[in-house]
């Protein structure tokens, strides 16, 4: 067991996973402080799977190590999954068990006593609305299968928490429903380790946030600090139905003095320009006012909002999180 | 600590749980041996020998080793089927250890196979009246099938261990266990040194000298199955027949356990 300073928990030193020539992870640092819920955001295969993998000693590193409440993963297998919950992205329940008796055999491999686990595992399930259910998890709802996935990586009180995409394919509704349950795991003692693409759900939730990118940290921050750092205040955002348009709008915004770092999107033949600026309402108007869409007959859509961590993403890499 | 606290024992009563819930897939499984049986009775249940058997009398507990052959395959079924979902993964992040696994599976597995040995012996001794010597030498082959079965499980969750989906492990394993069958003569007389290295073939002749001959532990063992006025003995005994059943099952175990441990590590 490796001495951490007190209130780091997870201590990330260069962490790489190859598979053949596919860099999956490529030279992860990161230390992760007791009781904070830490977001690792970026788009779909950029690693962040590979990464918890590693993190919960499922996967064996190509190299570098990780050490988990002072534990490495490449020795401490042992005692790290004594102290890990872990979500995975994927449903992953016994079918053909009942809600409980998935929950009751998750405490069973942690040597909870058969009273406690029942108990406990009661007391789990009253609060994920999913008691009392006597069928097969097969028949519940994507929503309640998700819940009782998580209720399987809580029942015996872990240190830290990984939840790997855990509102994924999820409608708004049970998606809040989500959300409210892991802010509740925030005000207990639980480290929270939360990989995502959704950057709503980073936003919201997250006292910290790593972005990765084809297996690296791009940056990290608070949500508010990488706003400010990366961002602007607000973004106009124009989606054009001609190509060209796309060129006469840009020329437009070379005599537009404020307005710097615009990045330009293109998702299947449609073009789309992200405008940042400082500034409120006014600012928008001087924009328009200054004449951006001066010469083009019509535009699909004109958006206003204020800045957010996918304009984070999309000013560090050029693209957008969903792309 | 209490027996049933065990993580293994645990892991078995789930897969169990998860077994009986899939009762079709069971009872498909569990009928495929039985309607065999009774095709071959048809077949060759007929003609009696001077001492009042018929070749199916000699032929039945090739059909036990066929049915336990069986769990090969439904071991790797189910064992690729939790691989596949990510239930192992999730299992590997918990303090369950590969062992318990792999022997959870083993004895759930096990104790389907006894059910499997318990209805064959239903339909061969009762239903169809098939002849054996007497009830010490039936429960003995019992536990001889049991051994053999045990093996056969892990050979199964062998190939489901290296197996990269369900599909695979179910052909590979059909694939394995049809051969093995088929090299050790217990489905269909095959005389050749082959059979000696096949479990099956150990398992099923001690069966056979055991149940239908009424031979003990120091009587020599057959070279093949078509036993008959000119058939040739080798100079091993029944007891060193069931010291090498014990040994493939062993071997098959701990074989297993470190293909298991190995091939889940990415």
């Amino acid at each position: 067991m490796r001495e951490i300073k007190d209130s780091i928990i997870i201590d990330i030193k260069d962490l790489k996973k190859y598979f053949k020539e596919v860099k999956a992870v490529n030279g992860i640092s990161l230390q992760i402080k007791k009781g904070e819920l830490f977001s690792i955001l970026g788009p779909n295969g950029a690693g962040k799977t590979t990464l918890v993998r590693m993190l919960t000693t499922v996967l064996t590193p190509t190299s570098g190590d990780a050490f988990i409440d002072g534990y490495s993963i490449l020795t401490g297998k042992k005692d790290i999954v004594k102290i890990i919950g872990v979500c995975p992205q994927d449903i992953t329940i016994y079918e053909v068990l009942r809600a409980e008796e998935n929950v009751e055999f998750v405490a069973s491999m942690h040597d909870i006593p058969r009273k406690e686990a029942k108990e406990e595992t009661k007391a789990l399930l009253d609060k994920f609305g999913i008691a009392g259910r006597r069928d097969w998890s097969k028949n519940f709802s994507g929503g309640m299968q998700r819940r009782l996935n998580l209720a399987m990586a809580l029942v015996f009180n872990p240190k830290i928490l990984f939840l790997d995409e855990p509102s994924a394919g999820l409608d708004p509704q049970a998606r809040r429903l989500v959300w409210d349950f892991i802010r509740d795991l925030k005000k207990e003692d639980i480290t929270i380790i939360l990989m995502t693409h959704d950057m709503a759900e980073a936003d919201i939730l997250s006292d910290h946030i790593a972005i990765i990118d084809q297996g690296k940290i791009i940056a990290q921050g608070t949500p508010s600090e990488l706003k400010e750092k990366y961002g602007s205040d607000n973004v106009l955002e124009i989606s054009f139905l001609e190509p060209e348009d796309v060129e006469i709008a840009k020329k437009n915004l070379e005599n537009i003095s404020f307005v710097a770092n615009w990045k330009e999107i293109n998702k299947k033949g449609k073009k789309t320009l992200f405008i940042p600026f400082q500034g409120g309402l006014k600012n928008l108007v001087k924009i328009l006012q200054q004449g951006i869409i001066e010469n083009i007959d019509e535009v699909e859509n004109i958006k206003f909002r204020q800045n957010s961590l996918e304009d984070v993403f999309l000013n560090l890499t050029g693209r957008r999180l969903r792309d | 600590m209490n027996l049933l606290d065990n993580k293994a024992i645990q892991i078995s009563i789930k897969n169990l749980k998860d077994k009986i819930r899939h009762w079709q897939y069971v009872f498909f499984s569990l009928l495929l041996p039985i309607m065999f049986t009774i095709m071959f009775f048809f077949m060759f249940g007929n003609e009696e020998d001077p001492t009042g058997r018929t070749d199916f009398d000699y032929g039945f507990p090739g059909m036990i080793m066929y049915a336990i052959g069986m769990g090969t395959m439904n071991a790797a079924i189910m064992f690729a089927q939790d691989k596949g979902s990510g239930m192992l993964d999730r299992l590997d992040t918990m303090p369950t250890g590969r062992k318990n696994m792999f022997l959870g599976a083993l004895i759930s597995e096990s104790l389907f196979l006894m059910l499997q040995i318990l209805i064959m012996f239903f339909i061969g001794y009762v239903v169809l009246g098939l002849y054996f010597e007497g009830p010490l030498e039936l429960f003995i082959g019992f536990l001889i099938a049991v051994v053999f079965g045990i093996s056969a499980v892990g050979l199964g969750i062998m190939i489901a261990s290296v197996s990269k989906n369900v599909e695979i492990a179910n052909a590979a394993s059909l694939l394995v266990f049809m051969v093995l069958i088929f090299l050790s003569g217990s489905m269909v007389p095959f005389e050749s040194p082959i059979v000696f290295f096949t479990p099956p073939f150990w398992a099923k002749q001690l069966f056979l000298q055991l149940t239908v001959l009424g031979d003990g532990f120091g009587d020599l063992l057959y070279s093949g199955s078509l036993i008959g006025v000119s058939s040739e003995t080798i100079p091993i005994t029944l007891g060193i027949g069931l010291l090498i059943v014990f040994g493939y099952t062993i071997v098959f175990i701990i074989i297993g356990i470190i293909v298991f441990q190995k091939k889940t590590k990415f």
